[in-house]
């Protein structure tokens, strides 16, 4: 039976809008020519990011479409971190090996990243670093440097930047782009008259002007960024400026400005935000009516907390349309707790965690579950279990955001694959926990959290608040759990005038009161479980909780979350090698598209549908077989914590579909 | 169920006979009514255990949350209606013990909701373990062994903590604990009553017996002001509370030991950030518009326009 509910779901942009639908062979074909790619690394804390955003905004601006992830240790200061950076005429949303540019901070970057130069690739370090090796480097893991040791000593090198420069050039076919940051710094120092010691906090300046050098960015371009970044600081925009001048002349006299130079972008959107995946579900909540989220502090989480407290005074031009209550909590027990507290006075409330945290609020989801209380939880996951690897990527707790928790009760589980999913999926988040009346758990990663890109603002056309079934007129008999009208009941809220209700974590009768009465319990029960039932008629299968790119073909990918960019793009390249697959993206867990993930599955041989899922146990293919009873036998994992970058994806399908193999691990990236 | 203004539901109390929960039901019961507050303007949120149980005996809004919890999930139903009287009951073991963490984050927020401890040493519900506010060395009778662990003090606690409200009742005296009760449900930020109770099953120590031999009122102790009327005078008053709060033994006082009328409450902070928290609190937002949201896709861009960069040719 269906019962009558209100409100309309939101529909708009379940299918994301790249590539267009239907149309990914158009999507296919500009191929990565028109793209550079960079990588640039030095200790935490060195201004990296700084750099990168300087680009990303200068690149943006110019009408180029930026991608761009970061490595990083659980450190605050002087550990190796790096950002990879994919400047190209379409957005790209994975990884792609093969940088155009490794420009280097300090030495642990080239020693660490020599060995992915390839032909062509310019290598920007510091002279003054040539003779560092391994063991100089503290902050290197022993097995790096044993590694590295090895590398260079087989093939007859010497264990330093030079010898590792070296190699990469005579080995790799790297182009060496030597500078002496020292002596631009006080070239700085003397342009601008001040101590040398001071023109040190422009040193990240050096490697971000010769990347945008080597690239032909022009200077006013470059100025722009500057501008951006350190707006109403124009002594900091200057003194950058100026380095970034002397840097190019320097490129200019080793004969490399220009040479990687991008070709002029296609016309496009003529503004984009530059989001992470962090900000882009901070947006998506706004939109969709979030006004109450709480949290605990956690990485890869918190920055959506901080990006919604940063604006929590919604004002658009001087016109007030309320605040975001952000609440840090003294845990993720109290986080959970008080997000449904305030979901109980009928404000649409979240709380955003990871792994860790998550495992904290599981007593409270099951509180959430019993009461019908519509609380949406985005977990972001990382490394685990337990601390793991905070600040790696992974997709090992979509059994934990499934099955966690005692007892039984409804919750939907939903996924998003890219910034775009993700801000459409946090509004559809909060809709679908308060048209169901229980918690949502919108699950992301580290890669797609701390991944940065150029999204064209997002359109709301069409895009709906479904509050769900509301209670008309309730008084003071009002029945919080009134059954009578099917599994959803009428909600009213705590603090609504002439009304008062009951809830409580035991089972309870339509008021709110603990009853055990096994009539009861068998009705109760049996109406909660059923509103799943209820979202798997109301939520289409194909295009909503799982859509396929491309159709046919020699095999099937199926994945999900941040796996979906490096699929398509991976798709995109075994086609131009003669071998043509589909990608199944798997969104929504809970209700499971088990009618149509079967059905495309079946067009299959067994062997040519391959899981693709950065964890060991690969949790969806498990999923798909527990739903539909078909069996993923074939495999490409990676649980490094370091994201699925295109080569070795594709690589890897050509092994198992042309090679015979069953189950490829991946292990690309430092 | 009919609109009741005494606060009374027809739920069946199903505490032990003699319990000190039912002075505590009582007490609250008649101050809500001669506060003169209606049922959907308070909400009583509990914990786990005998006094989990109270919302149900109540009429108005009740949440009877996990063990421990109770402070949390009454701080979001605060911060989203800041407008609603919030008042928390929970036990020593659910505030002190599973929940402590939770006691002392609210006492540094100050937030305007009222925490009632029913403290009667023991965990009843799980038939007498010894609860953190029973002291070392005691043997009640479900104990196999006299306790190993010293008892916390929860008045010390409190204004450890920052409570701004801190006081003791005693759950056989129904007048006064009332009156207290209403004290600190008018009072601006957070308050805690901690409220002796007999365990007329499991405790056999600490019994009415032993209570009414011991309690005497603060008020009738010559000179004891526990009001903070101005800043300057936290220290000191403070200090006072604590060496008082000391007294445990012949005599058990009973009555206001700290109350703090200049601190902010943490609603009035928020409201200093967020200049449209107090008239247009979380709950009360209006956030679509005909279905729609209120904020457009233009409206997003202007409120989060340091992210937005434009092409420049």
């Amino acid at each position: 039976m269906r019962i009558p509910i209100w409100g309309v779901v939101c529909t708009r942009a379940s299918t994301p809008s790249w590539p267009p639908r239907g149309s990914l062979e158009a999507w296919m074909g500009l191929g990565v020519v028109r793209e550079v790619r960079f990588l640039v690394g030095g200790p935490q804390g060195s201004g990296l990011e700084t750099a990168a955003q300087v680009l990303t905004v200068a690149y943006a601006m110019e009408g180029y479409r930026v991608y761009s992830t970061r490595e990083y240790f659980s450190n605050i200061k002087g550990r190796h971190s790096y950002i990879n950076v994919r400047v190209s005429h379409r957005q790209a949303w994975a990884p792609r090996e093969e940088p155009h540019v490794i420009a280097a901070i300090d030495a642990e970057t080239v020693l660490t990243h020599f060995r992915e130069a390839a032909p062509g690739t310019v290598i920007v370090y510091d002279t003054a670093a040539s003779k560092v090796g391994p063991d100089r480097v503290p902050s290197m893991e022993r097995e790096e440097k044993a590694r590295v040791k090895e590398t260079l000593s087989r093939a007859g090198y010497p264990a330093s930047v030079e010898g590792a420069v070296r190699y990469a050039e005579a080995e790799l076919g790297a182009r060496p782009l030597p500078l002496d940051y020292q002596a631009l710094l006080r070239s700085l120092a003397g342009e601008l008259g001040i101590p040398a010691t001071r023109a040190r906090r422009f040193l990240n300046t050096i490697p971000l002007a010769a990347i945008a050098s080597l690239t032909g960015l022009e200077l006013d371009a470059l100025r722009a960024g500057f501008e951006r970044r350190f707006r109403g600081r124009q002594g900091v925009v200057e003194g950058n400026m100026k380095l970034a001048e002397i840097v190019y002349d320097t490129v200019a006299s080793a004969g490399l400005r220009g040479a990687l130079k991008l070709e002029p972008p296609p016309e496009g959107p003529s503004e984009y935000f530059i989001v992470s995946g962090n900000d882009v579900v901070a947006m998506g909540k706004v939109a969709g009516g979030l006004r109450l989220q709480t949290y605990y502090p956690i990485t890869p989480a918190a920055d959506e907390s901080f990006t919604l407290e940063a604006h929590e005074n919604l004002e658009a031009d001087g016109e007030s349309l309320g605040g975001v209550v952000v609440f840090q909590t003294e845990d993720e027990i109290a986080a959970i707790s008080a997000a449904i507290g305030g979901a109980l006075a009928g404000a649409r409330a979240a709380t955003a965690t990871s792994g860790p945290g998550f495992d904290l609020m599981v007593e409270a989801l099951g509180w959430a579950g019993i009461n019908e209380v519509p609380v949406v939880v985005t977990l972001y996951q990382r490394g685990g279990p337990s601390t793991g690897m905070p600040t790696r990527g992974s997709q090992q707790d979509l059994a934990a955001a499934l099955f966690s928790g005692h007892g039984e009760f409804p919750r939907i589980v939903l996924s998003s694959g890219d910034h775009e999913e993700a801000f459409y999926d946090a509004i559809k988040a909060m809709n679908w926990a308060e048209r169901y009346q229980t918690p949502v758990i919108h699950v992301l990663d580290k890669f797609l959290a701390n991944s940065i890109v150029t999204l064209p603002p997002p359109s709301l056309e069409g895009v709906k608040i479904d509050r769900g079934l509301l209670a008309a007129n309730p008084g003071p008999d009002y029945r919080r759990f009134d059954k009578s009208g099917g599994p959803i009941s009428p909600r009213a809220f705590v603090g609504q005038e002439g009304v008062v209700m009951w809830y409580t974590g035991d089972e309870h009768d339509e008021y709110g009161h603990i009853d055990e009465d096994p009539v009861n319990r068998l009705r109760m029960h049996e109406a909660r479980m059923r509103k799943l039932e209820l979202a798997a008629e109301e939520i289409p299968e194909e295009g909503e909780r799982a859509i396929l790119y491309g159709d046919g073909g020699d095999f099937l990918l199926v994945g999900w979350g941040s796996v979906k960019g490096a699929a398509l793009e991976a798709l995109e390249t075994l086609r131009g090698e003669g071998l043509r697959g589909a990608y199944l993206h798997l969104r929504v867990f809970e209700p499971f598209p088990s009618g149509y993930v079967s059905e495309v599955l079946s067009s299959y041989p067994p062997g040519r549908v391959i899981a693709v899922e950065a964890s060991y146990n690969a949790m969806a293919a498990r999923l798909v077989a527990q739903h539909t009873g078909r069996r993923i036998e074939r495999f490409i994992l990676k649980w490094t914590g370091r994201p699925i970058y295109v080569g070795e994806l594709a690589r890897a399908v050509t092994r198992i579909v042309e090679g015979g193999s069953v189950r490829e691990v991946l292990t690309y990236g430092a | 169920m009919v609109l009741r203004m005494d606060y009374r539901t027809d739920v069946w109390v199903d505490w032990c006979p003699g319990c000190g929960d039912y002075g505590i039901l009582t007490a609250l019961q008649k101050a809500l009514a001669e506060l003169g507050l209606k049922p959907w303007e308070v909400a009583i949120v509990s914990g786990i255990g005998c006094s989990g149980k109270t919302p149900h005996f109540i009429y108005a809004n009740g949440v009877h949350t996990l063990h421990g919890r109770a402070i949390p999930f009454a701080t979001g139903l605060k911060l989203a209606r800041p407008d609603l009287k919030v008042i928390i009951d929970g036990g020593d073991g659910d505030l002190l013990g599973i929940g402590a963490g939770h006691f002392v984050a609210l006492g540094r927020r100050n937030l305007d909701v009222t925490v009632l401890i029913h403290d009667n040493q023991v965990y009843g519900l799980t038939k007498g373990q010894a609860s953190p506010t029973l002291p070392a060395g005691v043997k009640t009778k479900a104990l196999p062994k006299p306790n190993l662990q010293d008892a916390v003090n929860p008045i010390a606690l409190a204004v450890a903590s920052g409570y701004t409200f801190v006081a003791r009742a005693y759950a056989m005296d129904v007048n006064h604990l009332k009156e207290l009760i209403k004290l600190a449900v008018n009072h601006k930020g957070s308050a805690v009553i901690d409220i002796l109770q007999p365990c007329v099953t499991y405790n056999d120590l600490y019994t009415t017996e032993w209570y009414r031999r011991r309690v005497y009122k603060l008020d009738s102790e010559p000179g004891w002001d526990p009001v903070v009327r101005d800043p300057s005078e936290r220290e000191e008053k403070a200090s006072r509370a604590l060496e008082k709060a000391r007294e445990w033994g012949d005599r058990v006082p009973v009555g206001i030991f700290y109350w703090d009328q200049t601190r902010e409450p943490f609603e009035e902070r928020l409201a200093r950030r967020i200049p449209s928290y107090l008239d247009s609190p979380p709950a009360l937002q209006p956030i679509e518009r005909g279905g729609a949201p209120v904020v457009d896709a233009e409206r997003l861009k202007r409120i989060f326009s340091g992210y937005l960069v434009r092409r420049r040719r």
